[in-house]
């Protein structure tokens, strides 16, 4: 088994023997018994619990009952002074202690071993105690834990300080005191107490920003020598900056003098750290951006691969952003396209491929096929995404990269990559009509010899809807209707469909088309012949009077106005219900992950109490919940749930938010509750609403809580009837009212006596937001032409002094409460006007769109023009009326 | 001479040497760990903090190393006592002699420990503690409390000390040592 070290490579590796080769649980935990010899043999019972760990690591799952007996069986080796036994035992009892009984046996032993004389010993000990330990035992050994902090030894200290990161997540107000042993740990000369210490600090604060900023200025000055703590410390500052550049206008960052002079640090880490932070800036000025790259591109000529994937991985970043300041480093990246390491390689292409100037794309172009054959698949769709934006900026180009594109598509390659590859193509066909004609051409070759049923479908949709509108139809049908004769049912009925779309589109085309639908109507398939079937007869029935026109045509081309998983949720209830089914009353709301809540570290986050309800989306959750509150069943159909708002500060005694849940006449707040105090018990818990200076708003119903115990989250519902058609919002106060109780921790036992008191919470505010659901449109312009002008409304509006376009974007479409659609929500960088498209379902179910053009000149005065379109002139104008009130 | 004689201490521990396992049980504050602590260093501390689990201590007296597992006495870790009972030469209980409420608790967790049968046949050592203060029993009492003669199926001794003032602790060191001599029972 002797090999030279050099030696080994890839195929070598294959034939090493692992000693651990075969071995099973059951022969093992036999073996364990040698731990309960009277003499023991230090050796082999390292052995053992080596064999053990193995197991443990590669996923072996032990019993409770075998981790307890191994567990005990192992508390015997503390009789032992072999050193190297005692570490295998602290690993071992670290590894056991989730899923072994009673692991608290040993705490004594381990607070004996954190006071001994042998460093090593303190150390581990101290690690495995932490793991082992709960509230009140971590009280009696916190003195200990705080020596251990400042232990000259960086070991101990080291392992102090992990610990206390551990321990912060279930005893944080423990661990808060131990802020001046921490900050005294930051001041050692050990590397990685240093990083530890630094690490333990920021989590201690993490939650006051200013404490937070006040660290990061004084440990900026230079006491921070530690190249992993500067590391830590450079993401510390850049989070500073971030949270601090909201409210600076002058332009220039705080702190960024120490990110720049970090640029010029000894250690590479800390460099790319420090300028991968200053390109990640929001709005970064090419005078904060040359240095940085400067740094990055000397890395990029380094002799470790690390250090080149570092720099060419963030040089990348930047290439999305500020393309032409990473134009610099072009000579250097096309270097790299020949790097040993594949990764770097892909890597460099894209980037230059989003540097690259119209002249160099051909250049680009020949190397990058040569290299394509050989790297993996998910470097290739990579490649093939950078192309198309690429493709999307040059349109010219589109001739060599479609050519490029078609050649790639004609070599092997599995699934996804084919699907990047068509994806690429269909966008590069919609958005550059040049490209068209070569492109569906492409396509069309494609499935000819297509494996991938899901990608013939896809095309053939396609071709459905641009094909018609070609030049030359005709030339598309032989390949459609090839599809026909050769494929599975899944194709064929697709290519049915798309052959009918070509009849419907093409008068022209519409004998022909019959006579080959007709053909189809003895297919093998049921699906296939009942399409053939069905799309003959409107196809027939268009022919003959020009009224229903316009019915086939949304019929074969309309797409469905409504999610495909609330479709699926409604006929589900559906099933069990005797009704006829109405498409109309299933919701728009497309789920987005923002309605989940951000979840609290080391809390349980205050979601709605349904536990069960796992997977289901909110919206259907708070559904479920309020359907089930008998006063709230004479509501009707629930239109909308905000996300919830807090209402407290973190880390109080109790933490409420609320959701507000909006119906056609009626809104219902939703109070989520946590009692974060183990030794207060609540109960009679209202809360009090104030509804001060809105008239419009008459409380009907509420819902209290009997009782609030500590960390079980509970809702209270307050109801409001609106009056009739009015668009009601205004300012509510709350107050929370309870009477506490005192609870014994130990027995969990409350006292008799209460006492009576009440919290103020924040103001909660119901905005016409409220009333608009966002709904993602894909296609804008056709909805918004399909909407016609009759209740259109345009006015325009100045909106002062604004920092930029983007910050103005954003705020209306905060104030509107629609979905921004086709990404304009996205705005340039330094872009001087802007349109963003936004679409909604008013309350009441009235679709609304809105297209919204924004200027801004010199003095950053921002002008907006606001086009609206809706079913409805008296919600075209309420939208005008909610714009100018804010 | 001094010399001489630690070295023929020496040889003779090499070829008589002997080991013994014990395993100490009772209720919490009895005394265990200032046991453990009487029979190593003879210290004696006041202030204790309960053993939370167990401490494993080794006590060479002459030729015979002797390994003491002091097990905690709050009531979560007295079911685990059975797991470092097993195989030991003796189970040495501790009793609080002077605190008369305790011992009806005492005597019914020994006798529950006692009818398990992984351990029967170990002999038994029981240990009527805190002997200088004035409200503590007799021996006498602590036998008859303790329940005692109903033992039938193992050796059972007793014998009061007290750490505090350093009383028959030497005794029963003498026993300890006597016993280590005989074959530990099988197991």
């Amino acid at each position: 088994m002797a090999q030279p070290l050099g030696k080994k490579d890839d195929d070598q590796e294959d034939e090493e023997y692992s000693p651990f080769l075969g071995i099973e649980k059951g022969a093992v935990l036999q073996e364990a018994r040698v731990f309960n010899d009277p003499q023991l043999d230090a050796r082999r019972c390292s052995q053992v619990i080596t064999k053990l760990l193995y197991l443990l690591n590669q996923g072996e799952n032990f019993t409770k009952v075998e981790a307890t007996e191994v567990f005990f069986s192992v508390t015997k080796l503390f009789q032992s002074k072999d050193t190297v036994l005692r570490r295998m035992v602290y690993l071992i009892i670290k590894e056991l202690s989730p899923s072994a009984d009673e692991v608290i046996i040993v705490t004594s032993s381990l607070m004996k071993d954190m006071n001994s004389k042998t460093d090593m010993y303190r150390a581990n000990a101290i690690r495995v105690l932490c793991r082992i330990i709960d509230g009140t035992l971590l009280t009696q050994i916190e003195r200990y834990l705080k020596q251990a902090i400042v232990d000259k030894n960086p070991v101990v200290a080291s392992a102090a300080l992990v610990s206390g990161i551990h321990l912060l997540q279930t005893n944080p107000e423990i661990v808060k005191r131990w802020s001046n042993e921490v900050q005294e740990a930051i001041q050692s000369r050990a590397a990685l107490v240093q990083f530890h210490a630094l690490a333990l600090l920021h989590q201690i604060r993490q939650n006051d920003r200013l404490a937070v900023s006040k660290l990061v200025a004084s440990l900026t000055k230079g006491s921070v020598r530690s190249p992993l703590a500067q590391c830590l410390l450079i993401r510390y500052t850049s989070q500073v900056i971030r949270d601090s550049s909201t409210n600076i206008q002058t332009g220039e960052r705080p702190l960024s003098d120490y990110l720049e002079t970090c640029l010029r640090h000894k250690t590479d880490m800390v460099t790319i750290e420090a300028a991968r932070a200053i390109t990640e800036f929001s709005g970064v000025t090419s005078r904060e951006l040359n240095p940085a790259i400067t740094a990055l591109q000397l890395f990029l000529s380094s002799s470790k691969p690390v250090v080149r994937f570092a720099a060419v991985r963030t040089l990348n970043k930047v290439a999305m952003t500020h393309p032409l300041a990473v134009t610099n480093c072009n000579i250097d990246m096309e270097s790299l396209i020949s790097d040993q390491n594949r990764s770097i390689a892909t890597l460099a292409i894209t980037t230059l491929l989003k540097t690259g100037n119209e002249s160099s794309i051909d250049r680009l172009m020949k190397q990058i096929s040569n290299f394509m054959s050989d790297i993996a698949d998910e470097f290739k769709i990579v490649v093939v995404e950078a192309i198309r934006s690429l493709c999307l900026k040059f349109p010219l180009k589109h001739r060599s990269l479609m050519n490029f594109l078609s050649n790639i598509l004609r070599e092997e390659g599995g699934f996804e990559y084919k699907k990047a590859i068509i994806d690429s193509i269909v966008t590069l066909i919609r958005d550059i009509p040049e490209a068209k004609e070569t492109g569906l051409f492409h396509l069309c070759e494609f499935i000819e010899d297509c494996e991938f049923t899901y990608l013939s479908t896809q095309v053939l949709h396609f071709l459905g809807n641009e094909g018609p509108k070609s030049s030359e139809p005709s030339k598309y049908i032989r390949y459609i209707y090839n599809r026909v004769i050769l494929e599975n049912a899944t194709v064929r009925a697709a290519a049915v469909s798309t052959l009918a779309k070509f009849g419907s589109m093409v008068e022209s085309l519409k004998p022909r088309i019959f006579v080959l639908l007709r053909r189809c109507l003895f297919d093998s398939d049921d699906e296939v012949r009942d399409r053939a079937t069905l799309y003959l007869n409107t196809l027939e029935w268009n022919g003959s009077g020009g009224e229903t026109d316009k019915g086939v045509k949304e019929f074969l081309f309309g797409a469905l106005d409504v999610p495909l998983v609330n479709l699926e949720a409604s006929l589900q209830n559906y099933e069990s219900s005797e009704e006829p089914f109405d498409i109309s009353t299933v919701t728009k709301e497309v789920k987005s992950q923002s309605l989940t809540e951000k979840k609290v570290p080391g809390k349980k986050p205050p979601t709605l109490g349904l536990s069960a309800n796992g997977p289901t989306s909110p919206f259907r959750a708070y559904e479920n919940l309020l359907s089930s509150i008998p006063e709230f069943n004479n509501f009707g159909q629930l239109f909308k749930s905000s996300a919830p708002i807090e209402l407290t500060d973190a880390e109080t005694e109790y933490a409420v938010n609320v959701v507000k849940h909006i119906y056609n006449g009626h809104v219902v707040f939703q109070y989520n509750c946590t009692n974060t105090v183990p030794e207060l018990l609540l109960e009679n818990v209202t809360v009090m609403v104030d509804n001060f200076d809105v008239e419009e708003f008459e409380e009907v119903a509420s819902k209290s809580l009997k009782a609030l115990p500590y960390d079980s989250p509970a809702q209270i519902f307050v109801a409001f009837k609106k009056s009739d058609g009015l668009l009601a919002t205004g300012k509510f106060s709350n107050t929370l009212n309870f009477i506490y109780k005192e609870v014994d921790t130990t027995t969990g036992e409350a006292e008799e006596e209460g006492i009576e008191d009440q919290y103020e919470l924040e103001d909660l505010e119901v905005v016409p937001a409220d009333y608009m659901l966002g709904v993602s449109l894909l296609n804008f312009k056709n909805s918004w032409e399909s909407m016609g002008p009759d209740f259109e409304r345009i006015d325009e509006y100045g909106l002062g002094v604004r920092e930029s376009l983007a910050v103005a974007v954003s705020a209306v479409i905060d104030i509107l409460g629609m979905k921004p659609c086709e990404g304009t929500e996205v705005v340039p960088n330094n872009a001087r006007s802007h349109t963003c498209l936004l679409s909604g379902v008013f309350l009441g179910d009235v679709k609304v769109l809105v297209r919204l053009s924004f200027g801004i000149d010199g003095p950053k005065q921002v002008a907006m023009k606001l086009a609206v379109r809706s079913e409805d002139a008296a919600i075209s104008d309420k939208i005008h009326e909610i714009v100018a009130n804010s | 001479m001094g010399m001489w004689d630690s070295f023929l201490n020496w040889l003779r521990s090499l070829f008589f040497k002997q080991e013994m396992e014990l395993s100490l049980i009772g209720l919490q504050n009895a005394g265990k760990t200032s046991f453990v602590n009487a029979i190593s260093t003879g210290g004696y501390s006041e202030d204790m903090i309960p053993t939370v689990g167990f401490n494993m201590r080794k006590v060479t007296k002459g030729n015979v190393t002797i390994k003491l597992w002091d097990l905690g006495g709050q009531q979560r870790f007295r079911t685990m006592w059975e797991r470092y009972c097993r195989g030991v030469s003796a189970i040495i209980c501790v009793v609080d002699a002077a605190d008369r409420d305790s011992i009806p608790i005492a005597r019914s967790e020994l006798h529950e420990l006692l009818i398990k049968p992984s351990l029967t046949g170990i002999p038994l050592l029981v240990l009527g503690n805190k002997i200088d203060k004035s409200e503590a029993i007799s021996k006498q009492a602590v036998v008859e409390q303790m329940g005692l003669e109903h033992i039938k199926d193992r050796e059972v001794f007793c014998y009061m000390i007290s750490c505090k003032d350093s009383i028959n602790i030497d005794v029963v060191m003498d026993w300890l040592i006597k016993h280590s001599r005989r074959a530990p029972p099988s197991s």
